[in-house]
């Protein structure tokens, strides 16, 4: 059996659900299919974009990121649906967990793809027996296809993945790169964004093979470590570790949005800033966490963007105090121009349990308030051994997440596991 | 100008007046020493343009012959060079002299240095003040005063006004606060010149009263202290010490001090101090170097911290007497052993009102020393 694993290396998987949200869409309702399917924001209006779709879909050009209109266009029969976050979330708890029982070092990256690193999995069979039988128990049990790379490393398992879908499983040696590897353009390569593949081009860099062969100096002179590290890939080196814990090292929590129409109209741009600065801290509170930054970004009617950020002594968590900053920000920094796009990040993000906050003496007859109810919460605490209270809070299922926090389902899956 | 001085004499003075002079100043002459000589002595004067600094050393002190072969006149030097010149010149004199060229010619020993020189005319004239307001402080107690509260004033310029000490003066009381708005120092003592004299909303830049501190000797010779609506002039028999006072109105503080309490604990200052430090040892990793302190029966204080990637530390510290309600409080270690430290006297009464609100510490039995601590709130 363990001559199909290398003696001094690692096995490592990366599983990939094939258009997921459409997949769970069509297990839960089978009449759709077979059908063009796609998963879109807001349906009805001009800012909707395609968040994800099915392969039937994407016969028509429908593609992701693309505006809803558009989408019609290209096919007039498209089911298009909103986005049901509580089925995608329970789904994606059911496969990580499908995928722990083999191993526990399994990596989170996204609510549909993770890595696992099977290296000392020899007792269930060979790497391929073990991509088989999680593929088909996926497939089986929740009605998911997906397709799954098998590689010595990350970033090969990741591009292995992509090279077969759906319900795939490829295998990328490291002798097998000149072969299926090299040709590839290389915008394809995992890392290698519009920018980067711009100025790649302009170093006569069009394939993942011209970068193995490029001078490392000149890379790093264009991209610096980043350049020296996408070569390191390219030519099969990746020694980052499947780290189960990678996930919850989140650096921030933004949301953005698009408004109906570009606009100067400060009753507007208010209320959708303390909308925005509402999912913030409705997110920071999930997550438990409090920030001492916020940053604004404001995209112009032509698409220029601009961020800007400060810092504040004090954490920031509560709605009302971030969307006082973000607005400071605003009025700072608005050049008067119609505003299709805003966006407010909290970064410096810091865990509740972790800081201690101190108070002011100007200010420290606000900062305790609740004193007295948090004088009763801590001798019942103390008496019962833990808080026999629970803060209340809003229902969340209510609130649909937009694209950018396809990352919170991760809660889910750490708390699944404690 | 020329002169024949003292080398250890003309060094001190050197470091006084340096005491002012900023690397980074808006005008340039300023980087400079300037030095004075008449038939009484010389005088070096330094200066930032938020604080001057004049030092004088006499010709003839007690009988003693400091200075030998004046000519009057003056020059400005660069103080980038002169000090270490000075500092490491062989003899125990030096003479210096200059030539019309503003060319100064330091000679001791084999040793001679040529360094060029600037027109004293250039520097800025400091202001004469002209004030009734002045009183006495000794020498020794204006230095404690310093000591037990420029440590509490803020160093972030968030609020520039909490960046100086603020002085009070009232029915022959004169009153020093300072705060960081997390703890706050204050110091009271009675005067004994002057008793009509009042002012309030005086605020001293802390820089000012730090540097202050490092010039004056540890004596019970008396400073005279002149008040005017932006300066603050400190003069001793050879130091003449000037200072820009910070604008704006220093916070009411006097109400947001608790005037009753809930718990109170005497408690030896020394013992209270080490256990708070050791627990600071394993706080300081954590953002606020947080230590947690509780009551107990029979007048015990548990002082702990835990930084979970560290470890834990606990510590029980009997005191003298515990009275009133149970208590559990954390607060930055820093600022308790800052406060801690100040205070001379054996023992110290900490008064609490509750785990949320500001705490009181005093050396016992005496009310001219006060401090205020705002804990910090655990999650």
């Amino acid at each position: 059996m363990s001559k199909w694993y290398p003696k001094n290396g690692r096995v490592i998987f990366h599983l990939d659900m094939n258009s997921f949200y459409a997949s769970v869409e069509a297990a839960y309702n089978p009449a759709l299919k077979g059908k063009p399917l796609a998963i879109a924001g807001n349906p009805e209006e001009r800012r909707g974009i395609i968040v994800t779709s099915s392969y039937e879909a994407r016969k028509y050009g429908v593609r992701t990121t693309m505006p809803v209109w558009q989408a019609r266009r290209l096919c007039p029969e498209l089911i298009i649906i909103r986005p049901n976050f509580e089925r995608y979330r329970h789904a994606s708890k059911e496969m990580f967990k499908m995928m722990a029982e083999i191993t526990p070092y399994v990596q989170p990256v996204s609510i549909d793809e993770g890595y696992m690193d099977i290296s000392e999995c020899q007792a269930l069979g060979s790497p391929l027996e073990i991509a088989e039988a999680l593929q088909s128990r996926i497939k089986s049990e929740l009605d998911l296809p997906c397709s799954i790379g098998i590689a010595p490393n990350k970033f090969l398992a990741k591009m292995a993945s992509d090279m077969k879908k759906p319900m795939g499983i490829t295998v990328l040696r490291k002798r097998d790169l000149p072969e299926k590897l090299w040709p590839l353009p290389i915008e394809d390569m995992y890392g290698v964004g519009a920018k980067t593949a711009e100025k790649l081009r302009k170093l006569d860099i069009c394939t993942i093979g011209d970068l193995v062969k490029t001078d490392t100096f000149q890379l790093k002179h264009t991209l610096g470590v980043n350049g020296e590290r996408l070569q390191k890939r390219a030519s099969g080196e990746d020694q980052s570790p499947v780290d189960p814990n990678a996930i919850y090292d989140f650096k921030s929590i933004g949301n953005s949005e698009t408004l109906p129409e570009d606009t100067v109209d400060d009753s507007k741009i208010t209320q959708l800033l303390r909308k925005l600065s509402r999912k913030v801290a409705n997110r920071l509170e999930r997550k438990e966490v409090v920030c001492q930054t916020i940053q604004l970004m404001i995209r112009y009617h032509n698409r220029k963007t601009i961020t800007r950020s400060v810092t504040k002594a004090q954490y920031i968590s509560e709605e009302a105090d971030i969307f006082w900053v973000a607005n400071d920000l605003f009025e700072q920094h608005w050049t008067g121009e119609p505003i299709r796009l805003l966006g407010v990040t909290a970064q410096g993000l810091v865990e509740k349990t972790a800081i201690a906050e101190q108070l002011d003496l100007f200010h420290y007859q606000d900062q305790v308030e609740n004193e007295a109810i948090q004088g009763v919460i801590d001798q019942l605490t103390d008496k019962y051994g833990k808080n026999p209270f629970k803060s209340t809070k809003q229902k969340r299922d209510d609130i649909q997440p937009g694209t950018s926090f396809q990352k919170d389902f991760l809660d889910d899956f750490r708390n699944s596991n404690e | 100008m020329k002169f024949v001085i003292k080398r250890d004499l003309l060094i001190e003075s050197i470091q006084h007046v340096m005491k002012a002079i900023s690397s980074r100043v808006t005008i340039p002459i300023l980087s400079g020493i300037k030095i004075e000589a008449n038939q009484d002595g010389i005088k070096l004067t330094g200066s930032d343009a938020d604080i001057s600094i004049e030092s004088f050393i006499p010709r003839e002190e007690d009988g003693i012959v400091n200075i030998e072969e004046i000519e009057a006149g003056s020059i400005v030097v660069q103080a980038k060079y002169f000090p270490d010149i000075i500092r490491k010149l062989p003899l125990k004199t030096v003479e210096i002299n200059t030539d019309d060229q503003f060319q100064v010619n330091i000679i001791s020993g084999g040793a001679e240095f040529h360094l060029n020189g600037q027109d004293a005319a250039e520097y800025p004239q400091l202001p004469v003040l002209h004030t009734d307001n002045s009183f006495e402080l000794k020498n020794d107690l204006l230095k404690e005063v310093i000591r037990q509260t420029v440590f509490a004033v803020s160093t972030v310029e968030t609020r520039p006004i909490l960046t100086g000490v603020n002085m009070n003066l009232d029915n022959g009381q004169i009153k020093f606060v300072a705060t960081d708005s997390h703890r706050l120092a204050s110091r009271e003592l009675p005067l004994t010149t002057n008793h009509d004299l009042s002012f309030k909303n005086i605020v001293i830049p802390g820089r000012s009263l730090a540097e202050l501190s490092k010039i004056i000797d540890d004596n019970e010779e008396n400073i005279t202290i002149s008040v005017t609506e932006n300066q603050i002039l400190f003069q001793t028999k050879h130091l003449y010490f000037l200072s820009r006072l910070l604008d704006g109105n220093y916070p009411e503080t006097s109400r947001l001090i608790p005037d009753q309490s809930k718990t109170t604990v005497l408690t030896k200052t020394k013992e209270l101090l080490q256990a708070i430090d050791r627990a600071s040892l394993l706080a300081k990793e954590n953002r606020n170097n947080v230590v947690k302190l509780e009551t107990r029966a029979n007048h015990q204080l548990v002082i702990s911290s835990n930084t979970p990637e560290v470890g834990q530390v606990i510590e029980e510290v009997t005191t003298e007497e515990i009275t009133g309600d149970e208590l559990k409080i954390s607060f930055s270690a820093k600022y308790m052993m800052d406060a801690l430290k100040i205070i001379q006297e054996e023992y110290v009464t900490i008064k609490f009102t509750g785990a949320m609100r500001p705490f009181i510490i005093q050396p016992n039995e005496n009310d001219q020393i006060l401090q205020l601590i705002l804990p910090v709130r655990t999650y």
